[in-house]
């Protein structure tokens, strides 16, 4: 099949090939990202990595006065990573269900997608990993819960282990200590999920009483083609109680919403939010944002404030005028997936108070973006500065030997990076 | 072959089965494919309900696979009889042709676009371009048959 596709694609973009010229993504970090005009194609831009895996002990590049070593290997589609308050680590492997077929393109899609992704099937399950010593060498592994449905989002407060599977929030009586859930799950409130279910991963936070839980809750769609209807409380943060597990719209138009966190200085909920495709390699910037309480983000009426997107119908002038303009662009199609604030004592002290994001990489633009870890400073809990590069080399070729995906920080300072391609969760410390 | 009654050796159509032409018998999934696109299109562009779109997508991809086998059979009539490619509404049909085909294949991309750009305007454009050199093509087509008998069985009387 893919045999047949690729010279049909390329015959296409050969058609296409005439576009805006690409810009340095540099010009598209920070809270004022260039924004070229919105080109629409025959065929959109393509690059779609595939999946390697690391050979041969291959391992990420870091930042200098950093190293990186694996905590674990073998994992089935990690996809996030959380660290209890007694310090063991929670990897949740997981993957996506397939997404109906209601056009041609959709077909083409799901050939895409399985090229870069690794041909296991996920795990679909939470594992433990016990790290006593802090040497990066876990004592315990252990799977702690399977048989979940797409879990991405994991939260625990006040004996209770809280996961965000992909149609639901669950709630697991749970024992820090404890290295296996034999108790069943008691549905805290359900989440949008199939059968159309676009974006699938269901970010999760407590807020820091413990009083109410954040999910984020990506769009079912890149720009309403699977209608209006398939929106319901999509795109969106929801904000549930934590007792009655009522929930309700706490922020709206964030097209991918994931790494829900809040900033420890100020108490604010942060998120980062993939953005629209297929209008050009350079847009739409995806972003890190504060959220504010019934905040809207545009989606899908409008990007980066009020730039209007010609594919939404009806257009809502009313709408677009209530878009907010988000903090801070990562620059196009980076695709962040994961972000943590720096709370640890570990790495050097320019870490400190900044934010880690998880970029999984692009695929609708020619050249690679994102397929890193990057830091952005904070001072007085805003960005400030420039974002860096701190974990790279997971391209090789035209193909990834992984990509990173939610992030954490554990109970020794070191940052932790749930890998899905590589199958392997990396810690990164400060080097000797 | 009643080669001695040359008044009714019609000019022969070398896809058929049975004696009954290829061509004709396939060309109608993908007009009607094509016109259905036009509809579905114009429907979408007045309720901007998804579903439209979605059908015109299939109907545009169901027609163009349809297209290639009625391609075919058309090509091997064309290339198969000398007396065919003399006529005028033949170039006419096969070059018309291959722009309707040629405007259906970029149609069909612009319609993976996603959202209200998969139609409105370009897409809904050619949509209609296509139905209108269809309706010239297929005019001409039926000119090559009742006009000037090609693949009507020799030494049938008209």
């Amino acid at each position: 099949m893919r045999r047949l596709l690729a010279p049909l694609l390329l015959g296409a973009s050969a058609l296409a090939a005439c576009g805006p010229t690409p810009i340095d993504p540099a010009r598209q970090i920070g809270p004022n990202p260039f924004l070229p005009e919105p080109h629409q194609y025959l065929l959109p831009p393509m690059h779609v990595s595939k999946a390697l895996g690391w050979k041969d002990g291959a391992k990420p590049t870091v930042a200098a006065g950093l190293q990186i070593a694996p905590l674990a290997t073998g994992l089935m589609n990690p996809r996030s990573v959380y660290v209890l308050p007694d310090g063991d680590v929670l990897v949740a492997e997981s993957g996506g269900p397939d997404e109906p077929i209601n056009r041609p393109k959709q077909f083409v899609m799901n050939v895409l997608e399985k090229k870069s992704h690794t041909p296991e099937d996920p795990g679909q399950r939470i594992t433990l990993l016990r790290d006593v010593d802090g040497d990066g060498k876990p004592e315990v592994r252990s799977v702690l819960v399977d048989h979940l449905n797409s879990p991405f989002g994991m939260a625990f407060v006040d004996g209770s282990l809280y996961v965000a599977d992909t149609d639901a929030v669950l709630r697991f009586p749970f024992a820090p200590g404890q290295t296996r859930i034999t108790a069943p799950a008691v549905k805290l409130a359900d989440l949008p999920g199939g059968p159309i279910d676009h974006h699938w991963t269901k970010s999760l936070t407590a807020s820091p009483d413990g009083a109410k839980l954040y999910a984020g809750v990506g769009s079912n769609s890149n720009i309403l083609e699977n209608g209006l209807e398939a929106e319901k409380n999509r795109a969106a943060i929801l904000e549930i109680d934590r007792t009655t597990g009522a929930s309700h719209i706490y922020a709206s138009g964030l097209r991918n919403p994931n790494g829900l966190t809040f900033e420890p200085t100020t108490g604010a909920l942060w998120t980062v939010v993939n953005e629209r495709d297929e209008l050009g390699p350079d847009l739409v910037p995806d972003y890190m944002t504060s959220v504010r309480p019934g905040g809207f983000y545009g989606w899908p009426y409008s990007y980066w404030g009020q730039h209007v997107d010609p594919r939404v119908r009806p257009q809502r002038p009313d709408m677009v005028a209530k878009a907010i303009k988000p903090d801070y662009g990562l620059s196009s199609h980076v695709a962040p997936l994961g972000m943590a604030f720096y709370t640890g004592g570990n790495l050097p002290p320019a870490y400190r108070g900044g934010a880690f994001v998880g970029e999984h990489g692009s695929w609708n633009r020619g050249k690679f973006n994102g397929y890193k870890v990057v830091f952005i400073p904070f001072a007085g809990g805003r960005p400030n500065g420039m974002a860096q590069d701190v974990v790279t080399g997971f391209i090789k070729g035209g193909g990834a030997q992984g990509r990173p995906v939610g992030l954490a920080v554990d109970a020794h300072g070191g940052l932790l990076i749930a890998d899905d391609v590589g199958g392997t969760v990396w810690r990164v410390t400060a080097a000797h | 072959m009643p080669d001695d009654e040359p008044r009714y050796d019609n000019p022969r159509s070398t896809a058929r089965i049975a004696g009954h032409p290829l061509h004709p018998m396939l060309v109608p999934f993908p007009i009607v494919c094509f016109v259905g696109t036009l509809v579905t299109d114009i429907a979408y562009a007045r309720t901007a309900n998804m579903q439209w779109a979605n059908f015109s997508s299939w109907l545009l991809t169901a027609g163009l696979v349809m297209t290639v086998f009625a391609v075919i059979a058309g090509l091997i009539d064309f290339l198969g009889d000398p007396r065919i490619r003399r006529l005028r509404p033949a170039w006419i049909h096969v070059v018309g042709n291959v722009l309707a085909v040629v405007l259906a294949i970029i149609n069909a991309f612009v319609h993976t676009r996603d959202g209200w750009t998969a139609v409105v305007p370009t897409g809904l454009t050619l949509s209609a371009l296509v139905v209108l050199i269809l309706l010239v093509t297929g005019w001409n087509g039926w000119d090559l048959v009742y006009r000037h008998r090609v693949g009507i069985r020799p030494g049938d009387a008209p």
